[in-house]
């Protein structure tokens, strides 16, 4: 076991102290942003009972449900991407490349097209965490367990792309005339007009996932050392993979069946604290959790304050910062990747 | 853009009561068997026709025409041949004239004329006038004006008695549909509310033909009323489970919401009798 020396771990406990307080920052901004204006006083009274029965309303039943969700959401996603990326010592790996929350998606599109579900039941997650599941372990058969990085990108591109394809085509295939507004929620992902009873049907879900992948921490750090070195320190991998794909499928469907596909979180948060944190992924873990929830709060209030007739879907601005930031990784792992190819 | 609207409204306009007279003119002397045949390709000419015209006139209705949700006389629609809404199947029936919507389905409708096809279409009507002329105009059409006249008869005595029932009291009433799109006071939706005679919410939100209101403005904006299509607590997809956002229902239980069906209200035509008498029975209802 590496044991960090305690000069190391300064930065670190000042990062996440930082960090935590800029997420509930933006968790009160995300409570003082919406289409009716109310002054952060008022926002505060009624979020503790004061005010009128309206505001009230508004704060607790309308902002506070997307802004728990946002930061939920937002950390598991980016703490699937850290987990990831240590479990395949691998700087692209993460939620979306992979596929898994368009096939997360794609599941509980399923139950609403066949009209087997109310959008509000379990059955919802249930089917979103069984898709991203196949879909995370379909990609890591294919890829084996050395896998090269260029492998991954084409296998998950694949994944995500049939994922897409399929969602769309089983809600045009319904019978609901709305399809292409549905469509579009699923695909681009929206923290809109959420309920606690979306917050009580996903956060279970990523509780769970989210503590299935903090108690790996040490196995990830292992891992770091290489596959055979984790081993010789009584790491069983193929079980890691397993517990890392639980938890990932678990977070990401949870997520993902009550707000639709939100990406390239999971990429960003890990890459954004590695020159801050160094490379040990066990210790990347916290941080890249609230850098996420930082990225989708600061994502969703940024919709809503971007003038549009209509609204702007937050995975559509997470994918506007994301794909850059991918193309980014890209040029600065060509090596490896023209590796691959030879 | 209403301008050149108007424009090109007139020489059709014209178009169309030549058709007409023409087809009165080959229908007058003779008797039934010389009343034009028809196709339908939009869910609202469908209806009117299904109203008005004798069913051995009818060659085709809509792809709609037999959905339950949306087309009013979807049971009559069974006994008639359902069309794509597409140009091909009508060029071969070869119908006296097509009935269509004015603003779907340009190409289809254009390469109908084209085709030498006699195209009557439809406006989206914005006022109860708008749609007593178009039933009457399409009793011309079918060649049975005292079919449409009977159906106008009916349509009034339904505003009267509505409007009856909400003139005790005055309600603001916003028409909210999935996903949060608002009625405009100038829609269809809008010209009941005010026929009627109880105010419609949208225009305190700036909307005049509809668009779309997020929760916390509805929350905030406080109507008397909510007029929605469906009042089942069954979110199909994520556009129904908008209604149904513990915010709204808060506000907007059971008791505050008057549930008028789509087909009663998605056309104007002889359905608007049935959504009439349904509002004032939903306002007896919610009232008492």
């Amino acid at each position: 076991m590496v044991i960090p020396a305690p000069s190391a771990r300064r930065p670190i406990v000042v990062t996440t102290v930082v960090l935590a307080v800029l997420v509930a920052l933006l968790a009160l901004g995300s409570l003082g942003t919406g289409p009716v204006k109310l002054s952060p006083v008022t926002v505060l009274d009624a979020l503790f009972g004061g005010g009128s029965d309206v505001q009230q309303t508004i704060v607790r039943e309308i902002r506070l449900p997307r802004a728990i969700l946002g930061l939920a959401i937002g950390a598991i996603l980016g703490l699937s991407g850290a987990a990831l990326q240590g479990l395949l010592r691998n700087p692209l790996a993460s939620p979306s490349l992979f596929g898994a929350p368009q096939s997360a998606a794609f599941g509980a599109v399923l139950m609403i097209a066949l009209g087997w579900a109310d959008v509000r039941s379990w059955a919802l997650p249930v089917a979103g965490i069984t898709m991203a599941f196949v879909s995370v372990f379909v990609l890591l058969s294919i890829a084996g367990r050395s896998a090269g990085l260029l492998l991954l990108i084409l296998a998950g591109l694949a994944i995500s792309s049939l994922a897409g394809a399929a969602t769309a085509l089983v809600m045009n295939l319904s019978a609901n005339p709305f399809a292409a507004l549905e469509i579009a929620f699923w695909l681009l992902g929206s923290l809109e007009d959420r309920s606690f009873r979306h917050v009580q049907l996903a956060l279970p879900f990523i509780i769970a996932g989210a503590i299935l992948l903090m108690t790996r921490r040490s196995a990830f750090r292992a891992l770091s050392l290489g596959e055979e070195t984790a081993q010789s320190l009584g790491v069983d991998v193929g079980r890691l993979r397993l517990l890392v794909i639980v938890g990932v499928a678990l977070g990401v469907g949870g997520a993902v069946a009550v707000t639709g596909t939100i990406g390239f979180i999971g990429l960003i948060a890990p890459h954004l604290m590695r020159p801050l944190i160094g490379h040990d992924p066990g210790r990347l873990l916290v941080p890249s959790a609230l850098t996420g929830a930082a990225l989708l709060l600061a994502a969703d209030i940024a919709v809503r304050l971007i003038p549009s007739t209509t609204d702007i879907k937050v995975g559509v601005l997470t994918s506007i910062i994301g794909v850059p930031f991918f193309l980014y990784l890209i040029v600065r792992e060509r090596r490896a990747l023209g590796g691959g190819i030879a | 853009m209403p301008s050149s609207r108007a424009k090109r409204e007139g020489p059709r306009r014209r178009f169309v009561t030549l058709g007409s007279i023409l087809c009165l003119a080959i229908a007058g002397p003779s008797f039934a068997a010389e009343l034009p045949r028809l196709a339908s390709i939009n869910l609202c000419t469908d209806q009117l026709l299904m109203t008005l015209a004798d069913p051995a006139q009818i060659l085709g209705l809509s792809p709609y025409a037999r959905d339950n949700a949306r087309s009013w006389d979807a049971a009559k629609a069974a006994q008639f041949p359902l069309l794509s809404g597409e140009a091909e199947d009508v060029l071969v029936l070869k119908p006296d004239i097509v009935v269509a919507g004015r603003y779907t389905k340009r190409a289809t409708r254009e390469l109908l004329k084209d085709k030498g096809l006699n195209v009557v279409e439809f406006d989206v009507p914005r006022s109860m006038d708008d749609v007593k002329k178009q039933i009457l105009r399409m009793g011309d059409v079918v060649g049975h004006r005292d079919r449409a006249v009977a159906v106008v008869a009916r349509l009034d005595v339904a505003i009267a008695h509505a409007r009856e029932v909400a003139a005790r009291k005055q309600y603001r009433v916003l028409a909210l549909s999935r996903r949060g799109w608002v009625s405009g006071s100038d829609s269809l939706t809008g010209a009941l509310l005010s026929a009627v005679g109880l105010t419609s919410a949208a225009k305190d939100l700036g909307l005049r033909t509809g668009g779309f209101a997020s929760l916390e403005a509805i929350v905030s904006l406080k109507p008397d009323f909510l007029l929605l299509a469906e009042g089942s607590s069954f979110a199909e997809d994520e556009g129904r489970a908008f209604l149904l956002h513990p915010a709204l229902q808060r506000f907007y239980p059971a008791s505050k919401r008057l549930v008028v069906p789509e087909k009663l209200i998605n056309c104007g035509g002889p359905m608007l009798a049935e959504a009439l008498d349904r509002l004032a029975s939903e306002l007896e209802r919610v009232e008492r």
